[in-house]
């Protein structure tokens, strides 16, 4: 059975009477992947921000090897690596001044040991000036040192907000490459994104974030492959064969109509066999439609 | 940590304290020809016209403006608590507050480090610094003076001390009040009216006997100057109640800051 990292107990968050998140559980096990994902404003940043103590959880705890992760628990710190959304550092800093000062916090933990070779390592797989002034770096130069001052000190827990934002596409699979490389490390990744097919390329667990709440946690495989297909059907008979299937049209062009379909194939099949088809097309639901299905259905059921 | 906060505060400490410094030069270098030939008795003679309460509340009664000492130890403190005081007080309610309005304390926040020791690092280097401004300026008038006139040594030495004890106090405040909001934006205004407000009621407190009780609400009145003068002694009551109210006020942000929500 593999190890629990972090463990988030019934988390919930409001701003006054906005909800951030609601009873939000999950677990992340060593050596994984698991990506975060959610529209804006689903709760993804309230939840990252629960785990690093940056506000207060108005119920729930989170436990980082089965202990509460306390904004004082230096030790658990040491080994948490965090990247946030927006990198702000000290603008009178450079490259180099802001990773000295990182390195400086990390002198006497033994899990960051070789810490200063990391960093040189890092710095050169992401092309990175270590003499540029920090104020003077573009946004995706700044998201470069930020993933650097997450992964320098070796953390076992890496928690990262949106972590492609702003970089480029061969640094996007530079930085793949590296979170590949930590899973194989044994270390754990929190991914939180709202680019859906970045989950698909790294991520080895999904949970799906919407409304402050956790609708559906999984392995990625596992929810790309549920039957949900979407159906695109030509028929004179189009409006009765709609009645019996009972299905909601996501679309209609005359008597072509297109619709999610939860009914495994043989089954679809048979039904639509009662009826005169011109033409039909069955397609498997990407990751990313399987998102906008649960999302919309959501909004459809007054949740959103 | 430390050593950053005294690299990052060094350049506002090094504005404040030469400022001071080039203002207090300018005034020791032309206040031999403002009292020469005895101007400086006239303006002593004019001073008379005063109430006797206002001429208090500056230290007038106690000292004429016919030497630079004499102005020193009636305008010239005034202007070093004023100063000083708005100083200290802006350090308090930036410190810790700036990296809130910067944001930086996402980064921050994340680093093992403890709440407590951002703060008390940010406190060391605040209080390092407010007592060099104190003691560089104390040195400066004792060595001015000394070079013109026969000053009181023991006694402008005690009163070159006594910035200090309003200074601590209104840093801290500043520091307090400043666990209330997350932009230093607000804080600018906040901190500016407060120390003003400390001090008009500190002068308004030395009036009159009816508005004497108004000097428990400024804490300028920590600085005693007029008993610095008139005993040459710091009272003992000033600066424990200052090193008291320092000190709790520190505890207190210490448990604001704690449950802060930093974003």
């Amino acid at each position: 059975m593999s190890e629990t990292i972090l463990e988030i107990k019934n988390l919930t968050k409001y701003y006054g009477k906005v909800k951030g998140v609601e009873n939000l559980s999950l677990s992340l096990n060593r050596g994984e992947i698991f990506g975060f994902i959610g529209p804006n404003g689903a709760g993804k940043s309230t939840t990252i921000r629960s785990i690093m103590n940056l506000i207060n959880k108005d119920a729930g705890s989170v436990l980082f090897h089965g202990k509460e992760l306390t904004r004082d628990d230096v030790e658990a710190k040491s080994r948490i690596g965090y990247l946030q959304s927006e990198v702000f550092l000290y603008d009178d800093l450079t490259v180099k001044g802001i990773f000295d000062h990182h390195e400086n916090f990390y002198r006497n933990v033994p899990s960051a040991a070789g810490i200063h070779e990391k960093r040189q390592e890092l710095v050169s797989r992401l092309k990175l000036d270590e003499t540029r002034p920090i104020e003077d770096i573009s946004l995706g130069n700044l998201k470069k040192v930020g993933i650097v001052l997450a992964l320098m000190h070796n953390p076992e827990l890496i928690i990262m907000d949106e972590p492609t934002s702003g970089l480029d596409p061969i640094m996007q699979n530079v930085f793949y490459e590296l979170l590949r490389e930590e899973k194989e490390k044994g270390n754990t990744v929190f991914y939180s994104t709202h680019i859906l097919s970045e989950v698909s390329k790294v991520c080895d667990r999904v949970g799906i974030i919407r409304n402050g709440e956790l609708i559906r946690a999984g392995q990625v495989d596992e929810i790309s492959d549920k039957q949900l297909t979407f159906v695109t059907v030509s028929s004179d008979e189009v409006d009765a064969l709609v009645a019996e299937l009972g299905v909601k049209v996501l679309s209609r062009e005359e008597d072509t109509v297109r619709f999610a379909n939860h009914f495994p194939d043989d089954e679809l099949i048979k039904k639509l066999s009662n009826y005169r088809i011109r033409k039909i097309l069955i397609e498997e639901a990407t990751l990313e439609e399987m998102f906008m299905h649960y999302y919309e259905e959501g909004q459809a059921d007054g949740k959103a | 940590m430390v050593k950053r906060e005294l690299k990052v505060n060094l350049r506002g400490f090094l504005i404040w304290t030469g400022t001071m410094l080039v203002t207090l030069l300018l005034i020791y270098l032309v206040y031999p020809s403002i009292v020469s030939d005895g101007k400086g008795n006239k303006v002593n003679e004019m001073l008379e016209a005063f109430p006797p309460d206002l001429l208090k509340a500056f230290n007038m009664d106690l000292a004429g403006l016919d030497t630079a000492y004499g102005w020193l130890k009636s305008e010239g403190f005034t202007f070093l608590y004023l100063i000083i005081g708005i100083y200290s007080c802006l350090l308090g309610s930036n410190i810790v507050l700036k990296e809130e309005s910067e944001k930086t304390i996402e980064y921050l926040a994340a680093l093992p480090i403890t709440r407590r020791r951002v703060v008390l690092d940010k406190v060391l280097v605040s209080v390092i610094y407010i007592v060099s401004m104190v003691a560089i300026l104390g040195i400066f008038n004792v060595a001015a003076l000394n070079i013109s006139e026969q000053p009181d040594n023991k006694q402008l030495l005690l009163l070159s001390l006594t910035p200090l004890f309003p200074g601590i106090v209104l840093f801290a405040l500043g520091l307090f009040i400043s666990t209330f909001t997350h932009k230093t934006k607000k804080m600018l205004g906040i901190s500016i009216g407060l120390v003003f407000a400390m001090y008009i009621l500190g002068v308004i407190s030395e009036m009159g006997e009816q508005v004497k009780a108004l000097r428990y609400l400024s804490v300028f009145t920590l600085a005693d100057s007029r008993g610095v003068i008139t005993n040459t002694e710091l009272k003992p009551a000033c600066v424990i109640v200052s090193l008291i109210l320092f000190a709790g006020l520190i505890i207190l942000s210490l448990v604001r800051y704690q449950k802060k929500e930093l974003v």
